[in-house]
């Protein structure tokens, strides 16, 4: 019984005091990266060190920023994030990125907005996560889907 | 009830303590006699060699003295029938005076006069606190005075405030109980856009003690182009905060040095809060309202405090004086308990621990660093916590640090880019990364390469430590340390989600 109370109090202590900060844009709490997947998204200018909680969030917060902008994305590899730039106002991603942004409620966005290193990668996370009608997006795409005025949707 | 709920019951406790709701109050028999009095009683400044120093940066003073006249508007507006033209046409005229400042002080009387005339008591004892307020400026931001010249004054200020019968109580006051009656938060629910412009003066009349307090009266005006700018661009037009801002939050060190001073300041901040909410009561008569304003005076007034104690008191009652640990310029707050309360913005934050990294702030010694940025002002512990705080925050961000001379205090401030100037010429940094529960060692600002020497040699442990320009400094970044501990609680106002929160997560 000791034991099971000792294994509770060590569970409720980690829920109650993860290492986490809010995302600037969505103002919910950012996703910390696991052992499986990373999830921190990372934005980079000067001597700024910014995290977010998904790619849209950055795309969304983006104006706010009047410089040259470095984008760590997470990808489906550990430790390799998908990384794009912001040169003179012009986004440019790697070859062959695909974008995913198919969440319907914002708590999910950290899931649902990702970057991938290819085509292959997109399709076995859609696989993996039994997501329906998710589209493979190009940066242009993504950047369309997401900067678009509120409304406009389909 | 299982264990596992006991577990939960016990570590929830905070959400789950209800919320104090108090009855409509009733005259107490006590009532000062000069609360009766429609009388003038015109108080003035102390005479003294500093006052109106505040006219030093007059960006500062044009918007301390707009404050006033917004206030004013928005009372006379309340007195006269004009309630409904708060939210359009009062809201408009306000603003454009907050963007068209005046150049000297106004007399709200000339702006309020049925307001004055109905509420004259009450005029007394904002007057009174608003002079407090304006003397302990210009006191700071006097020229020709030491620190410790400026910090005797600032005490002989307030006995000279606390001698007089409209003072205000310089304890702290349980703030969940004094926003608990019938009518409290009407005036923030029905009129968003008005209120949201006065807790953004509060914002500019409490953020200004730490821009000013210790600092060289130089290395004022830089900080207040920064200031200036978020208070007319964000913080005026703000209508998602859960509660006025608090000193003690924007300016900890000054509130850490002058309790009873910023406990004043937020009792009369309050004070402000109750009465725009019974006055925007429909349903309560001319004099039911005046007697609810007296009532509301009557609760801050030191006088009705006299001879209790800060940390002492019945919980949540007008009685309850205690104070969050490591912060006695601070009554406790909605859902708050001796080691934690919520800041709006903020969410939970324990003020005794550094906010970059969790471990408790040091008791003796260099106090470490404050990080404004964003609105907000947080306490850490050393140069690297402050420097990181400030780099994973957009925008423009002040760091106010102590050095190895006491009387030194390093300003500075960054662009949007994290680019960093000192006040302080030839400053140099140490860091030398290692345990964090030891950061406020290694990671220190001296004011030249001789005192930097001088620390390093009497540490062994730091020996060969190198010694790191501004430059060097400001492109390290370590990241949040692990040590960092987040309170994950829900906030205390809303049981459910702030508006703009529920709008975003809605797309």
């Amino acid at each position: 019984m000791k034991r099971i109370l000792i294994a509770i109090l060590v569970l409720l202590s980690a829920l109650a005091f993860s290492h986490e900060g809010d995302c600037p844009y969505c103002k919910l709490p950012l996703v910390q990266n696991t052992k499986d997947q990373d999830n921190e998204v990372v934005v980079k200018f000067g001597n700024k060190r910014i995290e977010y909680r998904c790619v849209y969030c950055v795309f969304k917060d983006q104006k706010r920023y009047k410089t040259d902008l470095i984008v760590y994305a997470p990808s489906e590899k550990i430790g390799e994030p998908v990384v794009l730039k912001r040169t003179a106002g012009k986004w440019t991603a790697p070859d062959g990125a695909v974008f995913l942004n198919t969440f319907k409620k914002h708590a999910d966005c950290a899931e649902l907005s990702r970057a991938f290193s290819s085509r292959a990668a997109f399709d076995k996370y859609v696989t993996d996560k039994k997501l329906i009608d998710a589209k493979a997006l190009s940066l242009l795409e993504f950047m369309d889907l997401v900067l678009k005025p509120v409304g406009t949707d389909k | 009830m299982s264990l596992l709920a006991l577990i939960l019951g016990v570590s929830t406790f905070a959400q789950e303590s209800p919320r104090v709701q108090s009855p409509m109050p009733e005259l107490p028999v006590s009532l000062p006699g000069w609360l009766s009095n429609r009388g003038a009683d015109a108080l003035f400044y102390k005479a003294a060699p500093y006052n109106w120093a505040i006219n030093r940066i007059p960006a500062f003073a044009k918007d301390m003295y707009a404050t006033s006249v917004g206030h004013a508007m928005a009372y006379e507006a309340l007195v006269t029938g004009k309630s409904q033209e708060l939210e359009s046409k009062t809201f408009v005229t306000i603003d454009r005076v907050l963007k068209n400042p005046p150049s000297n002080p106004i007399d709200e009387a000339e702006i309020s006069p049925r307001f004055v005339q109905k509420y004259g008591y009450l005029e007394k004892v904002f007057d009174w606190a608003h002079t407090l307020h304006f003397q302990t400026i210009d006191v700071l931001m006097h020229p020709g005075w030491s620190d410790t010249q400026k910090e005797a004054e600032i005490d002989r200020l307030w006995a000279f405030y606390s001698s007089e019968p409209y003072a205000i109580s310089g304890l702290p006051t349980n703030m969940e109980y004094l926003d608990s009656f019938p009518y409290s938060g009407a005036f923030r629910k029905n009129y968003p856009k008005v209120n949201g412009l006065f807790w953004g003066y509060h914002w500019l009349q409490t953020v200004n003690y730490d821009m000013l307090f210790r600092v060289p009266t130089a290395d004022q005006k830089p900080q207040y182009a920064l200031i200036g700018q978020r208070y007319h661009e964000t913080e005026l037009y703000r209508t998602d905060r859960d509660f006025m801002p608090m000193t003690a939050e924007m300016s900890p060190r000054f509130a850490r040095r002058f309790p009873e001073v910023t406990n004043a300041f937020d009792n009369l901040h309050m004070l402000h809060d109750n009465v725009n909410d019974i006055l925007a009561q429909p349903n309560l008569s001319d004099s039911a309202k005046q007697s609810q304003v007296k009532i509301a005076i009557y609760r801050v007034l030191a006088s009705t405090h006299r001879g209790e104690k800060p940390g002492e008191g019945e919980p949540k009652t007008l009685h309850d004086h205690r104070f969050p640990y490591g912060m006695p310029g601070m009554g406790m707050m909605v859902g708050s308990d001796e080691s934690s309360m919520y800041m709006s913005g903020m969410g939970w934050m324990d003020m005794s621990e550094c906010a970059h990294c969790s471990i408790p702030l040091p008791d003796e010694g260099p106090w470490g660093a404050t990080v404004s940025a964003e609105g907000w002002t947080m306490t850490v512990r050393c140069m690297m916590c402050a420097r990181d705080m400030a780099a994973e925050t957009p925008g423009r961000a002040i760091i106010r640090a102590a050095t190895e001379d006491e009387n030194r205090l390093l300003v500075m401030i960054s662009d949007e880019e994290g680019n960093w100037t000192s006040n302080i010429k030839g400053i140099v940094f140490l860091e030398e990364f290692g345990e964090h529960p030891n950061c406020s060692l290694w990671s220190r600002v001296f004011t030249s390469r001789s005192a930097f020497d001088i620390f390093v040699a009497k540490v062994p442990e730091l020996k060969g430590a190198k010694a790191l320009s501004l430059d060097q400094w400001s492109k390290l970044n370590y990241g949040t340390p692990d040590t960092y501990r987040k309170l994950n609680r829900p906030n205390p106002y809303h049981k459910d989600p702030p508006i703009r929160l529920r709008e975003r997560r809605d797309e």
